[in-house]
Parts: structure tokens; C-alpha cells; sequence
């Protein structure tokens, strides 16, 4: 007796699914389909905007987690993580003389998870000055800053410093007697310089002792212009990192 | 006729490695992301507990009048301060940095090889090197440090059952790096060198006059002995390595050298964080109380 295959009908799932991700809505946002074939895995990292970041194959050994220990990934995941509690604590800030102690007071008291976000903003940024001083280390023991990479590694140092300059001005914010004098401690060594040591400083805090000026001064660094200058430094780090033909290998 | 086959053959082992490199290859999608996607999960719980178990400092309103003692930097720029007690300012606080970003950046200039890339440590003699590197960076420093703390004068009492004061005057001038400057008979012309109005005569050029006096004992402790010690000894040391056949490219001397600088960052950091109480004098982490205004 013959037997005959007979479609099988389709199951709820499958219906459900086409329901879901088959119509134009959907498709008018994600390109690809589900990505459960390698053509799909591809193009779903080749057409997301921030999964494209990476390339869409890699060599085995750059998945070992001990190869990099995702030090860099993970110094801009804390970048990321600081930029939104940055926000979210720059809605209760005001950086005045007047207002800054008594903003974090009632951050931490009357802010409902006022204090978590504080804590977390905290603890992330002296995560990230480890992670990328760590970074700094991976990179330079697995000679990964050789030709063609030395540019990128110029790159990260100058990365290095404008972590470093973020942690510190943020380090004045809370205006308490620690922020003020590692604040004063810390410029007075940029004002010991030989002849622009003094002009520096000037500039840095806007008088000559840490004061109102100083407070907006390295709030406006804190906030805006160095997390630009990261940023851009950052997408310059990342695209070089793909140019020169991804993690360094043996050759 | 010949030339073609040769063509052919050269196209298929240039085919044929490309193929295996394809088959080390896997994709992004789910290997890589997968394990990012991890990492960051763990990274926000860590973050996370850390922030519900401790909470972030916060002292008094800030008071120009009142100085704690010790008024520390953040604890990343604690290496500095530490630098800033053993010489003059102007090196420990801007010299010294600057100068070290720039030897940092310039590695991949002066290292141009290709050898060990993309391998932890891969190069022959690296580990070897990497721990002497480190070592004489720790032990060094260390040293550097209980001498400038006169810790030599509180061990020669504690073995030889005298007093701290008992430290016989002729020596008075190794009590610490400072004591050579103190403690020493210099003439005292050395102490007040016009160069101003000796040697830059920039009046003669319709220029301002300079009045610039050098104080060349204190030159000598501030200036002098700490860039001798930076620059010397890391020197010596890659010439010893050089010697006994330990470092032989220049990749294994930017090995020793790096290890080094960051055995001495760190030691530094932590130096500067844990042993430095009441007016940046030398303790140890459990003795040290909170800073007092």
C-alpha cells in the first residue's frame, strides 16, 4: 500500500509567528528575518546600525573569553551604563555654589532610588577607569598595538586620558570636603608646571582657588564636552578596530 | 603552457587557505553576541549589588577654610601625589605624566615587529621578562620609598635597640633624600646661583631682565636625584637584561619596560590610597584614622 505525505498542517506557533514578524510593519524595521539560518545570523549584524560594530564572522579564537576578557567591550558598556544614570542624576543637579550639597543630600534622602543611582554612576566610573586601564594592559600583552594597528593604540591612550578627565571632574559635582580638596590638591599639580602651569590652572577653574567657577566649569566638561570627545574618539577607536582587520592575530 | 599550470595551482592553494580560514571562522551572530550579551548581564548585576551594598562617600559641605589631613587626590591620581612628595612639583605633577602618555603612545613606534601578535605573551622570554620587569619595578620603588621615609633609621634602631635620635649626626645627611639638601655643608654662593644676572643676560638683548636663582642643593634632591632614579634605572635595567641575554628585540625590551611602569603605577596607587596617613607620613592601612580638619 502506497502511502502518500500529506502537508502537515500549520501549528499555532507558526501562524502566530507569521502574524508577528511576516507583514510590512515589522519588516519596514528589521530587514531580515529570524536569525536562526547563517543568512540571517549575517544580515541581522550587517543591517542593525549597532550590531554592525562587529563584523559578521570572527575567528574562533577571538570568542575565547580569555583572549580579551571583553575589557574593552565592557569599558564601553560602563561608558554606556554612565551616560544614562548621568542623566538621570542631572535631573535633580543644579551645579551652584548654593545648590550642589544640598542637591545630593536630597538625592540620596528624598529621590526615590536617588541614592542607587548615585551609587551605580559612582561605582561604574571607577569601574571604567579599571576596565580601560585593564584594557590598556590586554592590548599591549597580546602585541596587539603592532602594525597596522599603532595609530589605534594612540587612539587609546588618548581614550585613557579622557576617561581619567571625566572621572575627575565629575569628582568635584557633590561639592563635600572630599570633592573640594582632591579638586584643589589635584589642579595645583596642573599648576606647578613650568611657565603654563599657572595660566592652566587659571583656565581650568576659572579664578585662583576652586570656587563657583570652577563648579560650572567642570560640570560643562563633565556633562557635554568630554563624553562628545570620548564619543567621537570612541567611534574613531571602533572603526579602526574593523579597518585594520579586527582583533590582532598570529600571523 | 607552463605558466598557466603554475597560475592554476597557486589559484587553488590560495583558494584552498582561504577556505580553511573560513571554517575557523564563526559568526558573530549568536557566538559573539551571545557572550557579550552575558558579559554585560553580569557586569550590571555586579554593579548593581555593589551599589546596594556600599554607599557612595559623601563628607561635609565643602569649606575653603577647613583642610582635612591628609587631603588626598582620587584614588587614580594618588600615583602623582605620591610622586609629588619625593621631588619638585612641577616634575611629579606634569613632567613625569606627560612625559610617560607620550612614551605610552609611542610603543607601537618604536616596537614596529610583528612577532607575537594577538597571543597572550607569545614571544620567547616574555613571562621571564615580564616578571623581572616587575619585580625590580615593586622592589625598587619600595626601597625608594622607606628611604625617603627614613623607615632605614627606625630599622637600624629597632635592630640595634637605640632611638630614632640616636642616628649619629655624621650620617645625618642619608636620613632621607630631603637630608642631603639639610643636612650636607654646602657653600652657601651654591645656594643662591644668579643665573639672571650671570649667565641669561637677556638685558643685553633689550629683553626683560631674569631674575632666576638656583638653589642647586635643592635642585639636586628635587630635580636631579628623582630623573636620575626614573630615567637611570629603567636604563640600567634593560641593559642588564640585554647583558645576561634576556632581552634581545626590542619588543622583549618594551615587555620589561611596560611591566615595570605598571608594577610601579600600581605599587604606587596603592602606596598613595592605603600607607599615607596624617600629613602624608608613611603607615600602615590599620593605623591610619579618618582625616581629621
Amino acid at each position: 500500500m502506497a502511502t502518500r505525505e500529506r502537508p502537515q498542517s500549520r501549528s499555532l506557533g507558526d501562524r502566530a509567528y507569521d502574524i508577528l514578524f511576516h507583514n510590512a510593519l515589522w519588516r519596514s524595521i528589521f530587514r531580515s528575518g529570524y536569525p536562526n539560518t547563517p543568512r540571517n545570523q549575517m544580515l541581522v549584524v550587517a543591517t542593525n546600525v549597532f550590531l554592525h560594530l562587529h563584523p559578521t564572522r570572527i575567528h574562533r579564537t577571538h570568542v575565547k573569553i580569555t583572549h580579551t576578557y571583553c575589557l574593552g567591550g565592557l569599558s564601553f558598556f560602563l561608558f554606556l551604563g554612565l551616560t544614562i544614570s548621568g542623566v538621570l542624576l542631572m535631573f535633580y543637579y543644579v551645579p551652584s555654589v548654593e545648590r550642589a550639597y544640598e542637591d545630593i543630600l536630597r538625592l540620596e534622602t528624598d529621590v526615590r532610588f536617588g541614592i542607587l543611582m548615585r551609587n551605580m554612576h559612582r561605582w561604574m566610573a571607577h569601574g571604567m577607569v579599571i576596565m580601560v586601564l585593564m584594557h590598556m594592559m590586554r592590548v599591549f600583552y597580546t602585541g596587539a598595538y603592532k602594525p597596522p594597528r599603532e595609530f589605534n593604540w594612540v587612539v587609546g591612550v588618548v581614550l585613557l586620558v579622557l576617561t581619567l578627565l571625566l572621572s575627575f571632574t565629575g569628582y568635584l559635582l557633590p561639592w563635600d570636603q572630599l570633592a573640594f580638596w582632591a579638586i584643589t590638591v589635584g589642579t595645583n599639580m596642573v599648576g606647578s608646571a613650568p611657565i603654563l602651569g599657572e595660566p592652566n590652572r587659571f583656565a581650568l577653574i576659572g579664578g585662583y582657588e576652586v570656587g563657583p567657577s570652577a563648579l560650572i566649569r567642570f560640570y560643562t566638561l563633565h556633562v557635554i564636552a568630554l563624553p562628545l570627545l570620548a564619543a567621537t574618539f570612541m567611534a574613531v577607536h571602533f572603526w579602526r578596530i574593523r579597518r585594520d582587520g579586527g582583533l590582532a592575530r598570529p600571523l | 603552457m607552463v605558466s598557466a599550470t603554475q597560475e592554476q595551482a597557486a589559484s587553488q592553494a590560495v583558494r584552498g587557505r582561504a577556505k580553511r580560514q573560513r571554517d575557523e571562522e564563526l559568526l558573530v551572530w549568536p557566538d559573539l553576541v551571545f557572550i557579550e550579551f552575558i558579559a554585560a548581564v553580569l557586569f550590571t548585576i555586579t554593579i548593581f549589588s555593589l551599589s546596594v551594598a556600599i554607599n557612595a562617600p559623601l563628607l561635609d559641605r565643602a569649606n575653603p577654610t577647613v583642610t582635612p589631613n591628609p587631603a588626598k587626590a582620587p584614588w587614580y591620581f594618588l600615583n602623582l601625589q605620591e610622586l609629588l612628595l619625593h621631588m619638585h612639583p612641577a616634575l611629579a605633577g606634569v613632567i613625569v605624566p606627560t612625559v610617560a602618555l607620550i612614551a605610552l603612545g609611542a610603543i607601537p613606534y618604536f616596537d614596529r615587529s610583528n612577532e607575537g601578535q594577538g597571543e597572550w605573551l607569545s614571544t620567547p622570554r616574555a613571562w621571564p621578562l615580564t616578571i623581572l620587569g616587575a619585580t625590580v619595578g615593586i622592589v625598587g620603588t619600595t626601597l625608594l620609598i622607606l628611604w625617603d621615609g627614613s623607615k632605614h633609621v627606625v630599622l637600624w634602631a629597632k635592630l640595634t635597640g637605640h632611638d630614632v635620635s640616636d642616628w649619629p649626626t655624621k650620617l645625618n645627611w642619608l636620613r632621607s633624600s630631603r637630608s642631603l639638601q639639610t643636612e650636607v655643608n654646602w657653600p652657601d654662593s651654591w645656594r643662591h646661583v644668579p643665573l639672571g644676572s650671570k649667565v641669561l643676560r637677556t638685558d643685553l638683548l633689550g629683553l626683560p631682565k631674569i631674575n632666576l636663582n638656583v638653589d642647586i642643593p635643592a635642585m639636586v634632591v628635587e630635580q636631579i636625584i628623582p630623573v636620575s632614579m626614573m630615567v637611570g634605572l629603567p636604563i640600567l635595567l634593560s641593559l642588564f637584561a640585554w647583558k645576561i641575554g634576556l632581552a634581545r628585540t626590542r619588543r622583549d625590551h618594551m615587555i620589561l619596560q611596560f611591566s615595570g611602569f605598571i608594577a610601579v603605577y600600581v605599587l604606587m596607587t596603592i602606596v598613595g590610597t592605603a600607607f599615607r596617613g596624617q600629613g602624608m607620613e608613611l603607615f600602615y592601612p590599620w593605623q591610619i584614622k579618618p582625616p581629621v580638619s
